[in-house]
């Protein structure tokens, strides 16, 4: 349990600081920003009650926020993504269903399995937060081409990451 | 009540949700008049620091970069003294008083944080309240437009880019003086939009954009941009694109220009209005 704590409050500062020191200085031709921080909520124990997922996501958006100056938007958009996180894990569930006990990794459940969730998450993810920043529907389909890109970048990101926690 | 205690429970999540999302919204509405923001304000002095360590970092990076830019714009300065010692024997005031002839008072500022890839952008500068910055005060960058003070603490202000929807500026072009209301329409972040440009007004490519100084922010004739295309929109007015000169991607120091008989010229205009 306190191992599992202190493994997760790594995870969660090093996501956070490689967001903040390296992700949010990306920015290509105004159009591309990944946001890999959402790996965090991705990789919950599938177990963890829905109101602590909340909870964490809600943390995880604010800190964001604070870094980035956009009061809101990220923790907006992360406590969606923690909210419809169950329902993701439900429609992409394995034939044989969860193991009791595990984390939703690549390394348990194989890269498609992963793949989907991470990019259905991911996608909802960025949609919210893209369409908060703007506000508004005008610009609708360039809005939409920012969130297919920025999904395409930070899912490259979330699967490099994901691939070396494999590797080791 | 027994009731109302399944239904808390059943739907507790969907509470929990609604309950954090109105938190989030809140904080988005009243987050985005920015400098209203006090929780972020005070949490922001935190993370400041770590962005200034940031920011230390990648200007060993561009040093090399910087000192020519600092070189050519001493340069510039140097011919700029030389012209106007020549002209101070031809013009004469009334009452010889050498501070009513410095209407701008220009102060340098590093930039330690900067966004280009969002729909609103704002930068932060390392300076505040305590160095006279105050808000509605000009920033420019290598003599040319780079966004308006907008929040100030003790001793870093907010500024809001010239790549902000919310971001308007009064702007002619220099050969003819037509003026016209320039903003930033999202997209890229080099190309700003010069609009209520008449039709009959000819315009080329390669033109020169300048401020007007009509909102007493700007100094007046300060760079904007160069004309990159135009078309006509609607009936009677120009779509022109701007090519902007700041370049924001690698915005690092900038001068914030503040008008010291602003008060005055609001005051006179407000008297007939």
């Amino acid at each position: 349990m306190i191992n599992s704590i202190l493994r997760f409050g790594l995870i969660f500062i090093l996501l956070i600081l490689l967001q903040v020191l390296l992700f949010n200085n990306i920015q290509f031709s105004g159009y591309v920003n990944p946001y890999v921080y959402i790996l965090f909520i991705l990789l919950l124990p599938i177990e963890l009650p829905s109101w602590l997922l909340l909870l964490l996501s809600f943390a995880t958006g604010l800190i964001i926020d604070f870094f980035t100056g956009s009061p809101g938007m990220h923790t907006s958009a992360t406590v969606l993504a923690g909210f419809v996180r169950p329902y993701v894990l439900r429609i992409v569930s394995p034939k044989d269903g969860y193991e009791s006990g595990s984390d939703p990794s690549m390394l348990i459940y194989g890269f498609r399995w992963f793949f989907s969730y991470a990019l259905l998450m991911v996608l909802v993810h960025h949609t919210a937060l893209f369409y908060l920043e703007v506000f508004r529907f005008t610009d609708f389909f360039r809005t939409m081409l920012r969130v297919l890109l920025s999904t395409l970048f930070s899912m490259t990101f979330i699967l490099l990451i994901e691939f070396y926690r494999r590797g080791k | 009540m027994r009731n109302l205690l399944n239904f808390l429970a059943r739907y507790s999540n969907l509470i929990i949700f609604l309950i954090l999302e109105g938190i989030a919204f809140y904080l988005l509405s009243t987050g985005n008049s920015y400098h209203n923001s006090r929780l972020v304000n005070g949490v922001r002095g935190i993370t400041r620091g770590i962005e200034e360590k940031i920011n230390h970092t990648r200007s060993y990076l561009s040093l090399r970069f910087i000192n020519e830019t600092l070189a050519a714009e001493n340069v510039t300065l140097r011919n700029t003294i030389a012209k106007l010692a020549r002209r101070e024997n031809s013009l004469f005031f009334s009452v010889n008083d050498s501070v009513n002839k410095q209407q701008y008072l220009h102060t340098s500022a590093e930039v330690i944080e900067n966004s280009i890839n969002r729909q609103k952008n704002f930068f932060t500068i390392n300076k505040g309240e305590s160095q006279g910055i105050k808000v509605d005060m000009a920033v420019i960058s290598e003599n040319s437009v780079a966004g308006v003070i907008v929040g100030c603490s003790k001793n870093y202000s907010v500024v809001m880019s010239l790549l902000n929807f919310n971001f308007k500026l009064s702007a002619r072009i220099k050969s003819n003086g037509y003026f016209g209301s320039l903003s930033w329409d999202g997209r890229d972040y080099r190309y700003a939009v010069l609009s209520e440009i008449p039709q009959h007004v000819l315009v080329n490519v390669g033109d020169t954009i300048e401020t007007t100084g009509y909102s007493a922010i700007f100094p007046e004739g300060a760079m904007v941009g160069t004309v990159s295309d135009y078309e006509k929109f609607g009936g009677d007015f120009y779509k022109i694109t701007v090519l902007v000169a700041t370049d924001f991607k690698k915005l690092h120091f900038v001068d914030v220009i503040g008008n010291m008989k602003k008060t005055e010229q609001l005051e006179l205009e407000k008297l007939f209005q």
